[in-house]
């Protein structure tokens, strides 16, 4: 094994990771105020078609995007309403809506194009992709080869939702709905405001996770594309403690275990790979789970001491 | 303005009626806007849609038949979220379930109809065993059983596919068809013609509803259950081991789970097949019908049937108008959403006498 591939492995697990980091910063963000977004999945699954309807029919990156984000936006607009507003439980507004946004996609891909299954189109653009020069080592330049601007923007938002929750008079407020709900609201905080806000910030964030799906690596709706994305996020801003530069590290991770198991594929049968993600992220919550254990229990028998 | 208890709970039993009523109502208004918008006559469509699958004797008996493991994963799915876990891996559990008595019917070397009681045996203990893994991984490790159980359907899909891929492909029939052999004939489940799809296995299904149903009802563990779900401290605090609940619920869930792959492939396919439980979304169907009938088994029956006709319907429509069949997704999903909300107002009644109490008091 040759350190160039290496180096292809990690590049392919900034692009594998994207999606995630961005789903899971909108988890996060709803988290820190107490809220429990299930349906990632969905906001992301909806973007994704939009963007590629957009890209199809006006060859724009600009306005898939945008196209992208109101779909987010849109989706989330609707859990926000059903589960702020209506006070609906958010299990049943998040599996009802995953499910909802999942059959309305493969719907109007039937209406609109005729077809089942993918939407490839040949005038569609990709996102702008750069590659990062370091010098002559070319174990870095394949690294960093060809990154699309959303694979950088993933890190820098996360830098930026930090600021914003941990710096900020806004963030302070945000995260002391989380804290304590009643209490907020009676030091004059709207707190379902902050909440329904809240659903529609991880509503675009998780839009640019889906046009990194969809425009980022290949440039391609396939019904479902996003295939428990949603959840394998959730499982990083869960393992990241709902802290967005952790979530980095455990987006990375999940990226990774994509990325492996798409270079295993040469190796090894697909039905073994394509599930390893899955299991790893069952796998790694565990063992998280367990950190977390030995940990409470250091601080007890330290604070026994 | 107090009502006496008699009359709340009159109008909460007319409420419990109304509510789905009204949301099925608004889940078919919705669908018939998305069919204008289309440019399909909604009123053909629904005639043609419902006229099919409940009044086609051929159509009925898929109705019927579909229907089976939708409420059998209904109602696994109620079992454990009133419990207050939240089990969203039954497609996995049907898998897992439907493969090992798969794998047991093929290779056990006496097949007579007792052989098909072990096959469910064998079924349901591996639905079980796998709803128990992330139970296990929750309870002693806190890892969100939510997640887990998702992630695992996903990863159980491929495991399972790969057997139908690889080991266990049927060579003897179409060669590009991923599935195992077909089961020996004695095995079978019986069916009352050769016309339609139409097979005891609907009567099992209703039959093991009713029986959970009891067991809800009329046993300590469905009421300890029920109390963990109510407020799981409270519970403890009376004396019910969580932990022991917390497993008993799960592989509860899961055993049903492996019966509805059960009745599936000894009723219907007489086969594994690829993907035959995660194309035709047997668990979410349930999963649905469960949350429209608030956790209660037999209503679950109920709006398993009414689903299954539902998506019966949306294929047939398909083939005769061209109108794509996620339409019945959509709806049905729409149902979902409206049917919780129902809950909510419901709820602002409730609040309505004791603010008018509150403002006679200071006049």
């Amino acid at each position: 094994m040759n350190s160039l591939f290496v180096a292809a492995v990690i590049n392919s697990t900034f692009r594998y990771s994207t999606p995630i980091l961005f789903a899971a910063l909108g988890s996060l963000y709803c988290t820190q105020c107490n809220v429990f977004n299930v349906a990632l999945e969905g906001q992301m699954l909806a973007a994704s078609f939009a963007a590629i309807v957009a890209n199809y029919y006006t060859h724009s990156v600009l306005i898939a995007s945008l196209a992208a984000v109101a779909a987010g936006m849109l989706v989330a607009l609707l859990v926000a309403v059903f589960q702020i507003t209506l006070g609906v439980r958010d299990m049943v507004v998040g599996t009802s809506v995953n499910l909802l946004v999942q059959s309305a996609t493969s719907f109007l891909m039937q209406v609109i194009f005729g077809t089942r299954g993918t939407i490839q189109g040949n005038g569609m653009k990709a996102l702008p992709k750069f590659s990062l020069k370091i010098g002559g080592l070319d174990f870095l330049n394949r690294m960093f080869e060809s990154l699309s601007i959303l694979d950088y923007l993933g890190y820098i938002t996360a830098i930026l939702i930090f600021i914003y929750l941990f710096k900020t008079v806004r963030g302070f407020h945000l995260r002391s709905v989380g804290i304590s709900f009643e209490a907020a609201k009676s030091l004059g905080i709207k707190s379902e405001k902050v909440q329904f806000n809240s659903i529609i910030v991880s509503g675009v964030l998780c839009a640019l996770g889906g046009l990194a799906q969809c425009m980022g690596i290949v440039t391609v709706f396939v019904e479902n594309m996003t295939a428990g994305r949603g959840f394998i996020a959730m499982g990083a801003a869960s393992m990241a403690g709902a802290h967005p530069i952790a979530a980095i590290f455990s987006s990375l991770f999940f990226g990774a275990t994509i990325s492996l198991s798409k270079t295993l594929q040469t190796y090894i049968n697909s039905y073994f790979t394509e599930s390893f993600p899955y299991f790893c992220t069952v796998i790694a919550m565990t063992i998280f789970g367990i950190i977390m254990m030995i940990r409470k229990k250091r601080a007890l028998l330290s604070k026994a001491i | 303005m107090a009502d006496t208890i008699q009359e709340i709970r009159k109008k909460k039993a007319i409420q419990n009626v109304l509510s789905p009523v009204i949301a099925i109502l608004g889940g078919l208004i919705l669908g018939a806007i998305i069919m204008l918008a289309v440019g399909t006559n909604p009123i053909y469509a629904y005639a043609q849609m419902f006229g099919k699958s409940f009044f086609t004797p051929y159509y009925l008996a898929q109705t019927l038949v579909r229907s089976a493991p939708i409420m059998l994963a209904g109602v696994a799915a109620a079992v454990a979220w009133r419990a207050g876990y939240i089990n969203l891996g039954m497609q996995g559990q049907m898998c897992v379930g439907g493969l090992c008595a798969t794998l047991v019917a093929l290779y056990f070397p006496v097949k007579t109809p007792l052989t098909t009681v072990l096959c469910f045996i064998v079924g349901m203990a591996a639905g079980a065993i796998w709803a128990l893994i992330p139970t296990f991984f929750d309870y002693k490790f806190n890892a969100s059983l939510i997640i887990t159980t998702l992630m695992l359907n996903y990863a159980t899909n491929y495991i399972t596919d790969y057997f139908v891929a690889y080991p266990i492909k049927d060579t003897a029939g179409d060669g590009m068809a991923l599935q195992s052999p077909q089961i020996a004939e004695a095995m079978r489940f019986f069916r009352f013609s050769k016309k339609n799809a139409m097979n005891v296995s609907v009567f099992l299904a209703i039959a093991m509803v009713i029986l959970v149903y009891f067991i809800l009802k009329k046993t300590r563990f469905g009421y300890e259950s029920k109390i963990t779900g109510l407020n799981r401290n409270f519970a403890s605090y009376g004396g019910i081991k969580s932990s022991k609940m917390m497993f008993m619920t799960m592989a509860f869930s899961g055993a049903l789970c492996g019966f509805a792959a059960c009745i599936e492939i000894f009723g219907a396919r007489y086969r594994y097949v690829n993907a035959m439980f995660s194309s035709t979304s047997y668990a979410w169907t349930g999963l649905m019908a469960m949350l429209i009938a608030k956790y209660n088994p037999i209503l679950t029956l109920v709006y398993s049937i009414f689903l299954a006709g539902l998506s019966i319907g949306g294929q047939a429509l398909q083939r005769t108008v061209g109108l794509p069949m996620q339409i019945s997704d959509i709806i049905q999903c729409c149902i979902t959403l409206f049917v919780s909300v129902k809950i909510i107002i419901d709820f602002k009644h409730k609040q309505a006498p004791e603010t008018l109490a509150a403002k006679g008091g200071k006049a």
